[in-house]
């Protein structure tokens, strides 16, 4: 039943080949990615997760390896390139610093108009991109430049969604947002995913919004995977991932601190809900009062 | 076109720690003047024999790689390639070979070859300076170099503060188009297709987030040095005092060395 839509085959890729300056990002990468599936990207600073990303849709070129988009390499034809572009959605760190248009309507109408859509098609696109994050129409005529950091934010994130793409990729789409901002966002990009079945792969810091939202998560580290699995299983290896720099979600370190005071709980405990039932079910359930 | 822009090493400093990179920087901007003067006074292949050989050796000192300082000279090819063939048609002298109105001299070959050497080994000396010192280092070197003109009021200081700045954000502004581009090209813009118009107009959303991103960061830049009360070169002391080493006499007899051997050989008439 579950179709592959995008497979990254022994992918590498090195930096300023040739240079002093050279330097190997990435490195025997195999990541195979289902239809409609959702991801979390985590890793440390300059693990190499914006250079991975930026081959999904065939912006850098790999040094070694494929990408393939339904079976297809996307660097065997120019078209093929073309066409990877509107199927896998990037958007980049810090989205608002592209916006470059007049007016947000057009801005999020820069996308659906560079596939040559039909003025009422790219109207459509933009409506419906810009339901879904949030914006709405009466912000359509204002200048992006006076909109907050949060709408800006948003108007960047519909200018990719309006390309419809199978496969939305974002790096950070949190980073300097508030948590009410990120939870606002996280939600828009959830009913994207659950409306479209499109699958969603996105880089984070946070690993409980990696936790709460992705059912797979990737872990990288120097460049390769290090980890690639459900979150139940990368959170269960948490020595590890501190070995990385990285840190377990509070609440995994909150279970481990109680088994240090002898207070075992049973399975892999991460978000706040997991928490609560499992200490609800210790305390025999009678203390909801 | 982003990787058009990844190749351009002009000017870009290659770190490393060999004798050449230790030189104090007015000393190595006092070599290529140096060098420059004996490579305009080098008369005959004798003497250019001998500039090759010069600058062969501080190559080979300073570790650059040869490819990169190959690759430096590139964008000049076409230049180079027109001088070489106009020095070789218009030198008057023995004919060597004539069709149409155009004939080859002898000396036009020689002059020719001569000329294109010359420009070749201008652009690898001056940009071994720039290999080799950072940005910094350069204008530090600059500005104790030009002081004397401060007291004909030339504002020494501020220029090269201006020169600084600059060369610090080439590279910072080669990577946020770099950025650029490709957020617009995950877009689905498309930067090498259609005429010269199409081309220009593609441009748009790539100058608009880049002119207001260097906006900002001049903003940024100038409340930083104004938080760190930067007021000018006025009583202001540096990090790095320049001083000249040993090594740095021994450059410069080095360099008059050189350039008296090149006036003893143009006095011969080679
Ligand atoms: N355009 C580039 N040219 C040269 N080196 C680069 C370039 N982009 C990234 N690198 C280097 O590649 C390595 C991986 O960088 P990358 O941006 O992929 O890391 P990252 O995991 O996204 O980090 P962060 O969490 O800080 O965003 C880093 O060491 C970085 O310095
Ligand atoms: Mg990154």
């Amino acid at each position: 039943m579950k179709e592959h839509i995008l497979q990254l085959e022994n992918l590498s890729h090195v930096y300023s080949q040739g240079t002093p300056f050279e330097l190997t990002a990435v490195k025997d990468i195999n990541i195979t990615i289902d239809k409609g599936e959702v991801i979390g990207i985590i890793g440390h600073t300059g693990s190499g997760k914006s250079t991975l990303i930026q081959h999904m849709n065939g912006l850098i070129k790999p040094t070694s390896g494929r990408v393939l988009l339904e079976g297809e390499d996307i660097f065997s034809s120019k078209e093929a390139t073309k066409r990877v572009r509107s199927r896998v959605g990037l958007v980049f760190q810090y989205p608002e610093y592209q916006l470059f248009e007049e007016t947000v309507y057009r801005d999020i109408a820069f996308g659906p108009k560079n596939l040559k859509l039909s003025e009422k098609q790219i109207d459509e696109r933009v409506r419906y991109a810009a339901r879904f994050v949030g914006i709405s129409e009466e912000l359509f005529e204002k200048s992006p430049f006076d909109l907050s950091g949060g709408q800006k934010r948003r108007v960047a994130i519909a200018g990719v969604i309006a390309m419809m793409p199978d496969v939305l990729v974002l790096d950070e789409p949190m980073a300097g947002l508030d948590p009410a901002g990120c939870r606002d966002i996280m939600n828009n990009l959830m009913s994207y995913h659950d409306e479209t079945g499109s699958a969603l792969i996105i880089v984070t810091h946070s690993m409980e919004t990696a936790g709460e939202f992705a059912k797979r998560m990737i872990v990288m580290n120097r460049g390769t995977v290090a980890m690639d699995g459900t979150p139940e299983e990368i959170f269960s290896r948490g020595r590890e991932l501190r070995q990385m720099g990285l840190n377990v979600p509070t609440m995994t370190m909150l279970k481990d601190a109680l088994s240090e005071r002898g207070i075992e709980l049973p399975g892999t405990i991460y978000t706040v809900e997991q928490m609560k039932k499992a200490l609800e079910e210790r305390m025999g359930g009678g203390s909801r009062a | 076109m982003a990787a058009v822009l990844k190749d351009i090493t002009l000017g870009q400093y290659f770190p490393g720690n060999t004798v050449v990179h230790r030189l104090d920087p007015r000393t190595k901007i006092i070599m290529v003047v140096f060098y420059i003067i004996s490579l305009f006074s080098a008369k005959t292949y004798v003497s250019y024999c001998f500039m090759a050989i010069v600058l062969f050796t501080v190559i080979k000192l300073s570790k650059i790689p040869g490819k990169t300082l190959i690759k430096s000279v590139k964008p000049l090819v076409i230049f180079i390639g027109i001088t070489g063939v106009l020095n070789m048609f218009y030198t008057p002298g023995q004919e060597l070979l004539r069709f149409w109105i155009f004939k080859i001299t002898k000396e036009g070959i020689i002059k020719g070859i001569l000329m294109v050497s010359r420009i070749i080994m201008l652009v690898m000396g001056t940009f071994m300076l720039t290999y080799t010192t950072s940005p910094i280092m350069l204008t530090d070197g600059l500005e104790s170099l030009l002081a004397p003109l401060k007291v004909i009021k030339v504002p020494v200081h501020e220029l090269t503060m201006i020169m600084s700045i600059a060369l610090r954000f080439v590279p910072t502004l080669i990577e946020e188009t770099e950025k650029i581009m490709n957020a617009q090209k995950a877009r689905g813009a498309e930067f090498d297709t259609g005429g010269l118009i199409a081309k220009a107009k593609a441009l748009l959303p790539v100058l608009v987030p880049l002119f207001i991103s260097a906006f900002r960061r001049a903003d940024e830049l100038a409340v930083a040095m104004e938080s760190r009360c930067y007021h000018g070169g006025e009583g202001r002391t540096k990090l790095k005092r320049l001083k000249l080493m040993a090594r740095d006499y021994g450059a410069l007899c080095c360099g008059v060395l050189v350039m008296t051997t090149i006036f003893v050989l143009r006095s011969r008439g080679l």
